[in-house]
């Protein structure tokens, strides 16, 4: 199968000489759902800016959708490839939502129809019918996230780029998220999250990519990565605390990696009913 | 890193802050003094060495050719169409000629914004923005004042971070930067209006983080960098005493002797400044094309 976003050999160098990513290869496909994980300043954002044209690689190339980036327009490209900014602050600014949500459809020059049918699909998804008429900055800031995430969707873009979706976000705006990405994949799109918040990841439990001073470091599904402790090490990365107390109880398999409580809980009962006795470690 | 300061060790880095507003005072006040072009190039070139004793050469040049784009403007169009010029000098493209004394105009004009500009350079990259503030607070100006003064400089390059991100968000929702004319300055709304939302929020907010640390408390405060005029600051501004006088006299008893501003000069300089000018664009050609074959190399 042919990857939508082929990354190949991409080296970004910034202007004052700093090396933010290297010799990096990454292929996404059709309906994935990717994870990028790493420290602050290992290159996470650098490289997914590179996805709709924001920056150019300084060496190597990278197709999205068949397009070469380096030659395309950044507005091309990001009908193609959504990105929602960390702080809704920085993309919101029309006076209310529905014209925050038109916004990007009248950028692309689309027809009333067309702009309608779209805005009224992401007023859907993301259930705003009570909000169009409000000015999104006397949202509280979950809702301002949702209109700047909405406003993207509206475009429909193939690829949704979400950074750092759940920081500065209660647990209810978290559980939202959750759920909206798990839409976003069964709508057909592929999600990329930069994140640190690792019971995110743990609940999604998709593919992982670890960042590590500009270099890819890890590769691989959410249970691999996490029960790799010399990359989780080396990343500095800590996995979600019910993966940790898992391995740490006796009567779970340890060869197996547990990302959420459900799964935890699963295996207790199933041990319970096998009759294997639960005994403490001493 | 928010501000334009950069740290060195140097002498002129060590001066007190209130030396270096001196100086830039004494340099705003010769390029006023220093009525002639030729003498004012001279003063550029005796500047020079101060920016070479601060270790800020490369910074310093990346910055000129900002102002240098001034220049070139300055002396190519007043050297043309000034119309105090009478006496030509010499002609480009059949009709288009160059006069002295629109000419002199022009390089005095230039050399001026060239001057003045190398003495600003040199004190905002040399000096820290706190020393400034603890310096003007030394010299009875009030500490809010001082700190106003401070913030300014250091919310610019808060600005300008904040000016690319707004860029990047709304490039992110299809707004198309290169466009006609027209285009470019209706898409100034979708990226000033968020950022002056940002900025009277970090502005906002800032008030707030001030008042949590007594900033409105009566009363003397005390600074964490202390700034004192030693020795060396007295050389300094001996030397510039001097060099005022030099000046003075110059200027008063010697303009009528000394010739200096020649048809020659005049012609180097504007060509000097063409040929630079030439270059940073040759330079900037070079990085596209660059960065286009890059991509087909890969391909």
């Amino acid at each position: 199968m042919e990857p939508y976003i082929s990354v190949r050999d991409v080296t970004h160098v910034y202007s004052n000489g700093v090396t933010a990513i290297k010799d990096i290869d990454l292929d996404i496909y059709d309906n994935e759902a990717v994870a990028i994980l790493g420290s602050n300043g290992s290159g996470k954002t650098t490289l997914v800016k590179h996805f709709n044209g924001l920056l150019k690689p300084t060496k190597g190339k990278i197709t999205v959708g068949g397009l070469n980036t380096r030659k395309e327009r950044i507005s091309k490209l990001s009908s193609l490839v959504g990105y929602v900014f960390q702080n809704p602050n920085h993309q919101t600014f029309l006076p209310n939502v529905i014209q925050e949500l038109e916004y990007g459809c009248k950028n692309l020059r689309m027809s009333e129809e067309e702009i309608e049918e779209r805005v009224n699909k992401a007023v859907e998804l993301f259930e705003l019918e009570n909000y169009l008429n409000e000015n999104p900055f006397d949202l509280n800031s979950s809702q301002r996230k949702e209109v700047a995430m909405a406003s993207i969707m509206a475009i429909s873009p193939r690829v949704i780029v979400l950074d750092e979706p759940t920081t500065g976000q209660d647990h209810k705006g978290c559980q939202r998220i959750l759920h909206l990405v798990r839409m976003f994949q069964k709508h057909g799109h592929i999600v990329v999250l930069i994140t640190h918040d690792m019971h995110l990841i743990g609940e999604l439990n998709c593919r992982t990519v670890v960042m590590h001073q500009s270099e890819k470091v890890a590769d691989g599904h959410a249970e691999d990565v996490f029960a790799d402790k010399r990359i989780m090490d080396l990343a500095g990365l800590q996995p979600p605390q019910i993966t940790s107390l898992a391995h740490s109880l006796p009567f779970l398999n340890s060869n197996k990696t547990y990302l959420t409580i459900d799964s935890v809980l699963q295996s207790m009962k199933v041990n319970t009913e096998e009759g294997v006795k639960i005994v403490t470690r001493t | 890193m928010n501000s334009l300061y950069l740290p060195k060790e140097s002498f002129i880095h060590n001066l007190d802050p209130r030396t270096k507003m001196i100086f830039v005072a004494f340099v705003v006040l010769s390029s006023f003094i220093l009525n002639d072009p030729a003498l004012q190039l001279l003063f550029l070139v005796f500047l020079f060495p101060l920016v070479v004793a601060a270790k800020l050469v490369k910074p310093y040049l990346i910055s000129m050719q900002f102002l240098l784009l001034f220049a070139v403007l300055i002396m190519t169009v007043h050297g043309i169409y000034n119309p105090i010029g009478v006496t030509p000098v010499f002609e480009i493209f059949g009709g288009l000629t160059f006069k002295y004394e629109s000419m002199v105009y022009a390089s005095v004009m230039s050399f001026r914004i060239l001057v003045i500009g190398t003495a600003a350079v040199l004190f905002v990259m040399s000096t820290h923005p706190s020393d400034m503030a603890s310096a003007l607070v030394k010299w009875k100006v009030p500490h809010s004042f001082a700190f106003i003064l401070l913030s300014t400089f250091q919310i610019i390059p808060i600005i300008a971070r904040e000016a690319k991100i707004v860029m990047e968000a709304q490039q992110a929702r299809c707004l198309d930067v290169k466009g006609n004319l027209i285009q470019r300055v209706k898409n100034l709304i979708p990226i000033f209006a968020p950022l002056f939302i940002i900025t009277f929020m970090k502005v906002h907010q800032l008030s707030y983080v001030l008042e949590c640390r007594a900033f409105s408390r009566e009363g003397a405060k005390t600074s964490l960098r202390d700034t004192r005029i030693g020795y060396k600051d007295y050389a300094f501004l001996i030397g510039i005493l001097l060099f005022l006088a030099i000046e003075i006299y110059l200027q008063l008893y010697l303009s009528g002797f000394l010739n200096l501003t020649t048809d020659a000069l005049l012609t180097y300089s504007l060509i000097g400044t063409w040929v630079v000018f030439g270059f940073m664009i040759l330079k900037f050609i070079f990085k596209r094309v660059q960065s286009l074959v890059g991509g087909v190399a890969d391909a």
